[in-house]
């Protein structure tokens, strides 16, 4: 775990490095270009057959006049897309894609080890609404869109050394137009459901005490000894701020940078914006992973509660205690109490 | 074999345009899409002024080909670096990678959707049979394949845009700069070819198709 970590700390600060760099790049001589012209009219006099200066500046933001339209069709050379391609190319997907990929493996060992984590206790039979239509919704709008998107990146990102030798050009260059269209497409759908599952539940997942003693013992996942937590506990929460919301934002405004090229974007933008995007979606995808082990294969019961809204009431007690107990005690607002059970006396909330 | 490169003399470049002309008429290249442009630097400053002819440089570790993320480019026996318009599904990632800023996308849709790219081939067109009406609708002309060099160097009215086989080109060059005795910085060489050709590490797609 902690070497994963360490791997995706690796990813992350390769992309922002990358970023530092492309930057520096993009901005060229520091000279201003009148500045330039005039030392180069000096060059003429000093040394009349000696162009190299002339040619060592005309690099990157140095920019002449040409009748040609277009953005950046003054620029002779651009400096940032070697940079832009070995990191691309190099660090970002091959420590990227070797994370996805110790993730699965890491998953994987644990699901060997664990199994899927039972009940302890025998169910009652009794059932609780955890989520609303509308929160379900929300959450399979925002999980169905990403799974499109993550799939068709990575048809897009590492496609070309798994896929060609099996299908070939002809047919991948098919799947890869279908897969560029899906993305282009469904990355605004993403964002949006991002943004309404985000004020779904942003009330429920607000950080508590209670959720840095669930944190350090990462929620009694490896001990088996129990910890009580809030509707959401802190491993939840954790993924909705940095996931949902943190890598939520990072994927999608480079996305968006990327998706819409007619708003005069230079290339040097575009670079960063794709590095961004590349090692953001991969974070996203490891945290992917575990969440959709831990929703699915990991914990008996979890992914019942999104597909029909309803928990039994010992796995209510089991997961998330303090919940329960706000449920039992009558205390939680809304739809939660509506499932089947008494309203408190004297009040709705 | 010969190495196919560009060389544009700074020193002889008047900023005719003709190159730029030469090259859409050539290939009926379609609104919007210039495959050549001439870029003047330090535009009226006296002393200072160059001119510049620029297009793809046919790299010999060519950017565009190893950012390409379905495969489409492919380098031919004569160093000409061409593309498969079958294939292009017009990411864009060729444009952020190339130093010349060479690879060209027709509009395609609203939002800046792109169509496939297209950029000089070298007058050597596609991957289509040499001088088929495939081949010319795709990619225009494929002079290389009836012996001519390509048409904006041919038309070039002070000769400072050559193309041709490298070794040629240098000595040409190489004898214009002891005559002037200045001038022997050739822009862009550095990086178009500055670099030894590397080996495919990838599967290149069909070089010619039936």
């Amino acid at each position: 775990m902690k070497r994963l970590f360490a791997r995706i700390a690796a990813v992350m600060s390769a992309t922002v490095c990358a970023g530092a760099l492309l930057a520096q790049q993009s901005t060229g001589p520091t000279l201003p270009p009148a500045e330039l012209a005039k030392q180069q009219q000096a060059q003429t006099t000093a040394q009349p057959y000696n162009n190299k200066p002339v040619w060592d500046n005309a690099r990157g933001a140095v920019s002449g006049y040409t009748s040609i339209p277009g953005p950046e069709a003054g620029v002779l050379i651009q400096d940032g897309g070697q940079t832009w391609r070995a990191l691309k190319n190099g660090t970002v997907s091959v420590w990227g894609g070797w994370a996805l990929v110790a993730m699965f493996l890491v998953t994987g060992a644990f699901y060997a080890w664990k199994g899927t984590i039972q009940l302890h206790e025998s169910p009652t039979g009794r059932l609780v609404e955890r989520f609303s239509f509308f929160e379900r919704m929300a959450h399979w709008s925002t999980a169905i869109t990403f799974s499109i998107l993550a799939i068709s990146g990575l048809i897009l990102a590492f496609g070309k050394h798994i896929l060609i030798p099996v299908f070939g050009f002809t047919l991948f260059s098919w799947l890869a137009t279908l897969s560029k269209t899906l993305h282009n497409f469904v990355g605004p759908l993403f964002i949006i459901s991002c943004v309404v599952t985000f004020v779904v539940f942003v009330r429920d997942n607000w950080p508590k005490a209670v959720d840095f003693k669930w944190l350090a013992s990462f929620g009694g996942l490896l001990s088996g000894k129990h910890v009580p937590s809030e509707k959401f506990n802190a491993g939840e929460k954790v993924w909705f701020w940095g996931g949902l919301m943190g890598l939520g934002i990072i994927v999608g405004v480079s996305g968006l940078i990327l998706n819409f090229p007619n708003f005069g974007q230079t290339r040097s933008t575009m670079q960063l914006a794709n590095l961004v995007h590349l090692g953001g979606s991969i974070l996203f995808m490891v945290g992917a992973v575990g969440h959709i082990y831990m929703g699915t294969l990991g914990m008996a019961g979890a992914f019942s509660a999104m597909k029909t809204g309803k928990v039994d009431e010992a796995w209510a007690k089991e997961h998330h205690e303090i919940w329960y107990n706000d449920y039992k005690a009558g205390k939680l607002a809304r739809h939660e109490n509506r499932a089947g059970h008494p309203q408190p006396v004297g009040g709705d909330d | 074999m010969a190495r196919m490169k560009f060389i544009c003399d700074a020193e002889r470049c008047i900023e005719c345009n003709g190159c730029v002309t030469a090259c859409k008429n050539e290939h009926d290249v379609p609104w919007g899409v210039n495959r050549r442009r001439v870029v003047t630097l330090n535009d009226g400053i006296v002393g200072a002024e160059r001119s510049i002819s620029v297009a793809c440089m046919h790299c010999s570790d060519a950017p565009c080909k190893a950012v390409c993320p379905v495969n489409c480019f492919y380098t031919t026996d004569d160093g000409v670096v061409l593309h498969d318009k079958d294939l292009c599904i017009g990411c864009g990632y060729c444009f952020y990678a190339c130093p010349f800023g060479a690879p060209q996308f027709p509009q395609a849709g609203a939002f800046g959707l792109r169509g496939k790219m297209d950029k000089c081939t070298f007058c050597a067109g596609g991957p289509e049979k040499d001088a088929s009406k495939t081949e010319v609708e795709k990619y225009g002309r494929n002079r290389l394949a009836e012996g001519k060099l390509p048409a904006c160097a041919e038309m070039c009215s002070t000769k400072a845009l050559l193309a041709g086989d490298g070794d040629v080109l240098s000595d040409i060059y190489r004898e214009r700069v002891m005559r002037r005795g200045r001038g022997g910085d050739l822009w862009g060489h550095a990086t178009a070819y500055g670099v030894k050709s590397v080996p495919a590490t990838q599967p290149a797609p069909v070089q010619q198709k039936s």
